[in-house]
């Protein structure tokens, strides 16, 4: 059984249609609109994901690699159901814990400590259950003396640390892990890393995107190239990483 | 045990509240189904609401009676006592405190509501969870503050000497239509505030010009005959207000037809901004 299918998903953003409006600019849009008579079609239409499809294996650890804009965070947003796709299917057969961006989605007035109950019940989590992982969360993030302070005061390494902390020890079946890894310092990443590992070994599935090729080459167990939106290679990170880096990274050299 | 390797999924970690296997869906039994599984959320939420109100306030939990108890302080001696508006042979204050409770309770509802899922956007585009329950939060908060002040009422009736009645038990079905109104028009309100932000700025004015059409000053026999029926119909909160009147003060049944249409009303209106709110939530993250 698959963890995760993706069939045959696209994610059109319509740029002219991003983000909140007002009334007002609706109407002079609609004016102008009927003015052009150019119709219903929007020439900044821009498909972030383009039919793509694949599948995860439980346990899997698999690697997202592609220059920027190649629609690598769209994926994880979609995996994440914060995004929904354009078209196409999403089938997720478990619960998700994701890394999206700094800070897994805390509240900024709330303490460390308030945090980390309000993202365990979001999660589904008891609270007795929070409380028992609570002393190792705190302590994986380096954040004992500041747990009690709100959040918005922390530096974004330590937003980061607190984040990794939770997402990585409140068990989720799926962890989606983008850049963020990137914030920390040497000794945090690499703790970070550690952790991502054991995870694994013990059957957590997780997505990882990163830049950094060495930790891709090192974790994933698959990776596959994004393009564009669409699916370029998948396979043995060595050689799918190899391919990426003819292409893209020896290619802008020149 | 300090560093022990989790396990995915373990037992005794999640309950059900993660789907084993989940779509998006369109049907809304499966959304009201999702909500009530993530129902634990939904009290956090609203604890968090409550928190962060009264956290940030001088005055605490006396905040939600200080609210309706001076309006109708100060209704009581510029419009009863200087201006001589009648109000239906009721003495003046319980008149206006009975219609001021629900309007508070509404204008609160609605006040908190609407901004809710902007304010929110930190939480909305980094983790999946239904997001009515920051809205419903907003208004289960706005219900709590509505009990508190409902408390101060008990002891002003006794001082007036006004007798409950059998009539008193429709407070109840009062009750839930007012519930189901303001829900229905904080999840459609909110969810329209993501497309367009100037809701935020217009539903001030709104919720004052509809107080002074609403009555909450005045008693709705002012209304001239002719007019009344239109009245109650295009105005819910009209009739749960005369309804309040009727049943607690004046030891009478609220007019069935009007209660009956503003309860199909508030029905079809919570199902109308349900739906629509979980038509636009998919859009939520990439729009707010």
């Amino acid at each position: 059984m698959k963890i995760i299918s993706v069939e045959r998903v696209s994610k059109l953003y319509r740029l002219n249609r991003l983000g909140a409006r007002s009334i007002r600019e609706e109407m002079v849009r609609a004016g102008r609109r009927l003015l052009a008579r150019d119709g219903l079609f929007d020439s900044d239409d821009f498909y972030a994901l383009r039919d793509l499809s694949f599948d995860v294996e439980p346990g899997e650890t698999l690697g997202l690699i592609g220059p920027n804009g190649s629609g690598k965070s769209t994926v994880l947003k979609l995996l994440a159901r914060i995004s929904y796709p354009t078209t196409g299917r999403i089938i997720v057969r478990g619960s998700v814990a994701s890394l999206i961006e700094v800070g897994a989605g805390f509240h900024p007035e709330l303490s460390g400590r308030e945090n980390i109950y309000l993202y365990g019940s979001i999660m589904g989590m008891r609270r007795a259950d929070v409380r028992a992982k609570f002393d190792q969360i705190v302590g994986f993030a380096e954040l004992d003396r500041f747990i009690d302070t709100p959040v918005k005061r922390y530096s974004s390494g330590m937003y980061v640390r607190l984040g990794f902390a939770v997402a990585a020890h409140i068990n989720p079946h799926i962890l989606l892990v983008d850049e963020v890894l990137a914030v920390g310092d040497a000794s945090f990443q690499d703790k970070c890393m550690l952790r991502i590992e054991e995870l694994r070994r013990n059957g957590m599935t997780v997505i990882f995107v990163s830049h950094d090729m060495a930790a891709v080459e090192r974790l994933c167990n698959r990776v596959m190239l994004l393009e564009r939106g669409a699916l370029i290679a998948s396979g043995a990170p060595h050689d799918v990483i190899a391919i990426y880096q003819r292409q893209w990274v020896e290619g802008s050299r020149k | 045990m300090p560093g022990e390797p989790g396990t995915p999924g373990g037992p005794g970690r999640f309950k059900e509240v993660n789907p084993v296997e989940y779509e998006w869906s369109d049907s809304l039994p499966a959304h009201l189904r999702e909500l009530v599984r993530y129902r634990e959320l939904l009290w956090q939420i609203t604890q968090r609401e409550i928190k962060v109100r009264y956290k940030q306030s001088l005055l605490g939990m006396l905040w939600a009676i200080l609210q309706p108890l001076s309006l109708m302080v100060v209704f009581t001696v510029f419009f009863s006592w200087f201006a001589r508006l009648q109000s239906d042979g009721i003495p003046y204050p319980i008149f206006s405190y009975a219609a001021l409770l629900p309007w508070t309770f509404l204008s609160t509802s609605l006040s908190f509501a609407v901004p809710s899922l902007i304010a929110n956007s930190h939480i909305i585009t980094k983790i999946y969870f239904p997001r009515e329950i920051i809205p419903l939060a907003s208004v289960l908060a706005a219900l709590l503050d509505f009990f508190i002040a409902s408390g101060v009422f008990v002891p002003l009736l006794i001082w007036y000497g006004i007798e409950p009645t059998r009539n008193l038990l429709f407070v109840a079905p009062l009750l839930v239509v007012q519930i189901v109104f303001a829900t229905g028009l904080s999840l459609l309100l909110s969810a329209f505030t993501v497309l367009y932000r100037d809701v935020r700025h217009v539903l001030p004015l709104a919720i004052q010009i509809w107080m002074f059409v609403t009555p909450i000053l005045y008693p709705a026999s002012v209304v001239p005959e002719q007019w009344r029926v239109w009245y109650f119909l295009l105005n819910p909160m009209a009739v749960i207000i005369e309804g309040y009147r009727r049943s607690v003060v004046q030891g009478a049944a609220p007019e069935a037809g009007y209660l009956i249409v503003t309860a199909g009303i508030s029905v079809a209106l919570l199902w109308m901004g349900y739906a629509y709110f979980k038509y636009l939530e998919r859009d939520f993250a990439d729009i707010v």
